[in-house]
């Protein structure tokens, strides 16, 4: 399996403006009901710290964990979620009845939900490029339809800061997994033992 | 057994044709609402990316709980061989299979593509208690169809005790699938833990049996017949340590977490501070639902009448209605813990709110009392076409 790639996705808190141009890129890309305000990736702006310290403002993309150990997969009755060899976590429509137990299952908050009315509301949106066919329960791809390609997600390649990164972990000269071999990058919530995908470079203290 | 009679409800009443009627009704407006919800979505709903699962699924959980609890009579006549409690047997099995089915009508119209049922029943990811939970439910309503018939077959009565064995056992698995839908979710943390099985199983117990009292007072009520008093009166007692049961469980989960540093947010935010959490929590389940009817069971002076019996039972169900509602509600309103170790103290999405906000809409609670009339719809009909223990 040494030559199967095992995609990983940095991202630098310190580079990102929170510009949301990988909000819109996804978008475009993916499809996603914008009109109701769901992303597969979403830039939170947040100010973090303790009230009376120092509190200070940064912003937080989140997306779909790819996690080695899913959660989401696990629970998923059909088998609708699916990971491949390469890691990333997909959802393949046509066997999603949308029971959500994904999106009660996933600690990151990354499902969205997918309807015929947003199916219907597509087609005004994005006209005759609409190439969603089925409702489903959605979540980020890692852009796999690209990645096959030899291209970075669409989040990756429009990132203004250059904050995201994408690479391949089973790859030692990879920047992405330098980055996270190094251990300067840290994933979210990793004590549930979901094992992500998505690594942080904070620039977040500690509050005492 | 010699002087049991079974036989079919006569149904020629004003009664009976009301019942039907306003069952179909709330039917076809649960059939309506599922209708808006799936072409809509859940945006429509008060069930948000937050919030997943509402008040359709506290309906649908209630009555898989009452439909597995319910079989408790049947159960306690033939594997446990009190024959006091055989004639019942029947409509004990019955009502086991149509609050299954009503119980389960909600959650396959709440699902985002109830077109898709078909691959829930021929595509299986094993590793998901959903999966196995698909199997469970199936499983429960043949082997209480098989149980049933049984019952009502003198040729294959000598069968009818291993049949009610099979049942016994799985239903216990039944209700443990169900609770493990909960104890499996790492994510949340509210669930994650092994107590979530007994405790349905518990609850399942209880609000079976007050189900089954209370439909047992309705039908008899209906029908005129003499109801012993010894009919009520042992059941009520039974009924007290189920009860008993539940809180020992509900109490046990409490004081585990509280145990437990990384939980105290959670236990606060539902014994404490969690508004309608808490109040439901307090006031519903353990007032009403807990104690109020363990003093009407156990009381010497209150026990002896049937009024208070009836309200025992009632209350068992709000009791049990709201302690769902906490669990499954509450626990998702309760937010993750993305930064631990950070406080978040303004954002521009949802982490910002300490609390997920959930407010049932009208879509929602149609699509749950259809469920409901969908076990009384085809319960009536039953009585009507099937014969059932008439005390004479």
């Amino acid at each position: 399996m040494a030559n199967t790639p095992h995609y990983a996705m940095v991202i630098d808190l310190n580079t990102c403006v929170g510009c949301n141009a990988c909000m819109a890129a996804c978008a475009m890309e993916n499809q996603t009901p914008v009109w109701k305000n769901q992303w597969r990736t979403y830039v939170h702006d947040m100010e973090i710290g303790k009230e009376g310290g120092e509190v200070r403002r940064r912003f937080l993309p989140r997306l779909c964990n790819h996690c080695d150990n899913p959660p989401c997969m696990s629970v998923c009755p059909t088998g609708a979620t699916h990971k491949l060899d390469n890691g990333i976590v997909l959802v393949d429509d046509s066997l999603c009845m949308g029971c959500r137990a994904c999106a009660m299952a996933c600690p990151y908050d990354a499902r969205l939900d997918m309807t015929n009315d947003d199916l219907e509301q597509g087609k005004g949106f994005y006209g005759e490029l609409l190439h969603r066919e089925h409702p489903s329960v959605d979540k980020c791809s890692f852009c796999a339809h690209r990645v096959m390609k030899g291209l970075k997600p669409a989040c990756v390649e429009t990132c203004v800061g250059f904050s995201r990164q994408f690479g391949d972990l089973n790859d030692p000269n990879d920047p992405v997994a330098k980055i996270v071999e190094s251990g300067v990058a840290k994933p979210l919530m990793a004590h549930l033992g979901t094992r992500p995908n998505v690594y942080y470079i904070s620039d977040l203290e500690r509050a005492t | 057994m010699k002087n049991v009679v079974y036989r079919e409800l006569e149904g020629n009443s004003l009664g009976f044709y009301g019942l039907l009627g306003i069952s179909a009704i709330l039917v076809a407006l649960g059939l309506f609402a599922a209708y808006n919800m799936e072409h809509h979505g859940h945006a429509i709903s008060g069930m948000t990316n937050q919030i997943v699962w509402g008040m359709p699924h506290i309906f649908a959980i209630f009555l898989i709980l009452a439909a597995s609890g319910v079989l408790n009579v049947a159960s306690i006549g033939s594997v446990f061989r009190k024959t006091f409690y055989s004639p019942l047997g029947r409509l004990s099995a019955l009502l086991a299979i149509t609050l299954l089915v009503g119980g389960l009508s909600i959650l396959v119209l709440d699902l985002g593509r109830p077109d898709r049922l078909l691959v829930a029943m021929t595509t299986y990811n094993f590793k998901s208690i959903f999966a196995w939970n698909i199997y469970l439910y199936n499983g429960f309503l043949v082997i209480v169809a098989v149980y049933l018939w049984f019952m009502m077959e003198q040729r294959m009565q000598r069968y009818y005790p291993v049949a009610g064995l099979v049942a016994f056992i799985w239903r216990l698995i039944l209700t443990t699938g169900t609770g493990s839908i909960f104890g499996f979710l790492v994510a949340r943390e509210a669930y994650d833990t092994a107590i979530m099985a007994p405790l349905f199983i518990a609850l399942s117990l209880s609000l079976g049996l007050a189900t089954f009292i209370l439909i047992l007072l309705i039908d008899c009520t209906e029908t005129h017949c003499p109801l012993g008093e010894g009919i009520l009166h042992r059941p009520k007692k039974l009924l007290g340590i189920f009860v008993a049961a539940a809180f020992y469980f509900v109490l046990a989960y409490h004081l585990t977490n509280l145990y437990i540093t990384e939980r105290h947010g959670i236990e606060y935010f539902i014994l404490v501070g969690g508004g309608i959490y808490t109040l439901l929590f307090w006031g519903g389940y353990l007032l009403a639902g807990t104690l109020l009817p363990l003093i009407l069971i156990y009381h010497p002076q209150l026990n002896q009448c049937r009024k208070n019996i009836t309200l025992a039972a009632l209350l068992v169900l709000i009791g049990g209605f709201s302690l769902l509602y906490v669990i499954i509600i509450g626990g998702q309103a309760y937010p993750l813990d993305i930064f631990p170790g950070m406080e978040v103290t303004a954002s521009g999405f949802f982490d910002n709110s300490p609390v997920h906000l959930y407010i049932p809409s009208h879509w929602e609670i149609m699509l749950g009392i259809g469920g409901i009339a969908i076990s009384i719809l085809l319960t009536t009909l039953a009585l009507k076409i099937l014969p059932f223990y008439r005390p004479v």
